[in-house]
């Protein structure tokens, strides 16, 4: 499945632990930012490691959440 | 005053988000940093975590690439820490005896462990705040290695769980009568400590300390009722105290700077944020140090913002977050104060909500387990705002 992958800028405080679970999908700047694609596996891992819970990802072709 | 530029006394997270947001938001001015430790800043939660268990390369910690100082002509100083401020001259004495002259000042320099009274001088007690700390720790985890923490706050308490994954074992001392009962309530952090005996740790509680025995090396833990606790290492987690003994003779405060909500401290053109500093909250109208890494974060943003003159937006309510044994815990708001605690889930199975509340109204919660739940707590929160205090 595609996913869609959205941070949440007022939530995120990059913390950085998206970039380290998922280092080709999102870069850290003043917030994390998706700068690239990568395994459903890692996106998941991504946001699930987020301590500031500010990660959502939907299934792109259908809308629907995957995550939370 | 400005001809002297912006110097940021300390080499944390606070003061990497300052620089950060500093030439982000286009200061191209002068830029300094003193750091402490031998060590470009690096971020501190993996030390007891990741980091600690061997899981997580030391270069990963660092907060940005090397060479990105340079190409932000930030100049990091770095091993000398400051010693002395000279409000008069307006410069930052270092330890070397070197003076740092500044326009504007940020004091970033954190806090430091509290020492367990007659544990200094032995090999095998550990503290862990550095990246040397950590190191050092590291080395005297193992297999089958007999570990007493001593405290049993965030630190203890995921030094324990990581060292009993590394095989470990691991004896929790608290004077408390239950973990973080001062922060989250008796009820739940009972739970805390049942989480940590169902994983294998011996949990001593309303514990006290009588004597240390041994020589150069701590061999066993003596408490007040008698029993000893056999010890290879130990590990202080017993709180912290601000970083700021250096700044005595200043005008500032020594056991933590207080500041305004955009980090100004009664000084002209000198700032504090994260663990050195004491913002006032509205909430409760006293100056409180938050010691929380989202805090020091933002802060430090908010310090460097109003320097120039940015206006500052009003902090977010207090958030903080540990693993323990795998599982996630996040807290969001203030449960200090709360009238009541509902829990939402099944606690024995480590997957539940607890909401704080005060006269009715949602203040703060803990989630355990439940990583997926907390941007919903966390709307549901600002959607009952609380007054603020007079």
């Amino acid at each position: 499945m595609t996913l869609t992958v959205h941070v949440d800028e007022f939530a995120c405080a990059a913390h950085g632990d998206c970039a380290i679970a998922a280092p080709g999908v999102f870069t850290i700047d003043d917030i994390a930012v998706v700068t690239g694609e990568g395994s459903d596996e890692a996106i998941l891992a991504a946001a699930r490691a987020c301590p500031a819970g500010a990660i959502t990802v939907t299934d792109a072709s259908t809308g629907e959440p995957v995550y939370p | 005053m400005t001809q002297n530029g912006i110097v940021i006394a300390g080499g944390g997270l606070a003061a990497q988000r300052a620089a950060e947001t500093l030439r982000r938001t286009g200061y191209d001015g002068s830029l300094r940093m003193i750091a402490a430790e031998l060590e470009l800043p690096y971020d501190r939660p993996p030390l007891s975590k990741d980091f600690l268990a061997g899981e997580l390369d030391e270069r990963m910690l660092r907060f940005r690439a090397d060479d990105w100082y340079a190409d932000n002509s930030i100049d990091v100083l770095l091993g000398d820490p400051a010693a002395a401020l000279d409000t008069a001259e307006r410069a930052v004495v270092l330890e070397s005896g070197r003076h740092v002259p500044f326009g504007r000042l940020l004091i970033a320099t954190g806090s430091a462990p509290r020492a367990l009274p007659g544990s200094t001088g032995y090999e095998n007690v550990h503290e862990l705040r550095t990246l040397g700390d950590a190191r050092r720790l590291r080395g005297a985890l193992g297999a089958g290695s007999r570990l007493v923490v001593v405290g049993a706050g965030f630190i203890g308490l995921e030094v324990a769980s990581t060292a009993l994954r590394l095989g470990a074992e691991v004896t929790i001392v608290e004077a408390a009568p239950a973990p973080l009962a001062s922060v989250l309530g008796t009820e739940l952090g009972h739970w805390f400590a049942r989480l940590h005996r169902e994983e294998g740790i011996d949990v001593r509680l309303s514990a006290r300390i009588a004597r240390l025995h041994g020589t150069r090396t701590v061999k066993s833990v003596e408490l007040d009722d008698g029993d000893r606790i056999a010890c290879d290492t130990l590990v202080v987690g017993i709180g912290t105290t601000p970083a700021t003994a250096w700044l005595a003779g200043s005008g500032l405060d020594e056991d933590g700077v207080r500041v305004d909500a955009a980090g100004a401290t009664a000084v002209p053109g000198v700032y504090a944020a994260g663990d050195a500093s004491r913002p006032f909250d509205p909430r409760q109208g006293v100056h409180v140090r938050t010691e929380h890494w989202e805090g020091a974060a933002r802060q430090g943003a908010a310090a460097a913002r109003a320097m120039l003159g940015h206006p500052v937006p009003p902090a977010p309510p207090p958030s903080f977050w540990s693993d323990q044994h795998g599982i996630r815990i996040q807290y969001l708001g203030h449960a200090r104060g709360a009238d009541r605690v509902a829990i939402d889930g099944d606690p024995p199975a480590r997957d539940f909500t607890a909401t704080f509340s005060r006269h009715g109204r949602p203040v703060g919660a803990l989630l355990v387990g439940r990583p997926h739940a907390l941007a919903e707590v966390r709307r549901r929160l600002a959607a009952t705002p609380e007054r603020t205090a007079v």
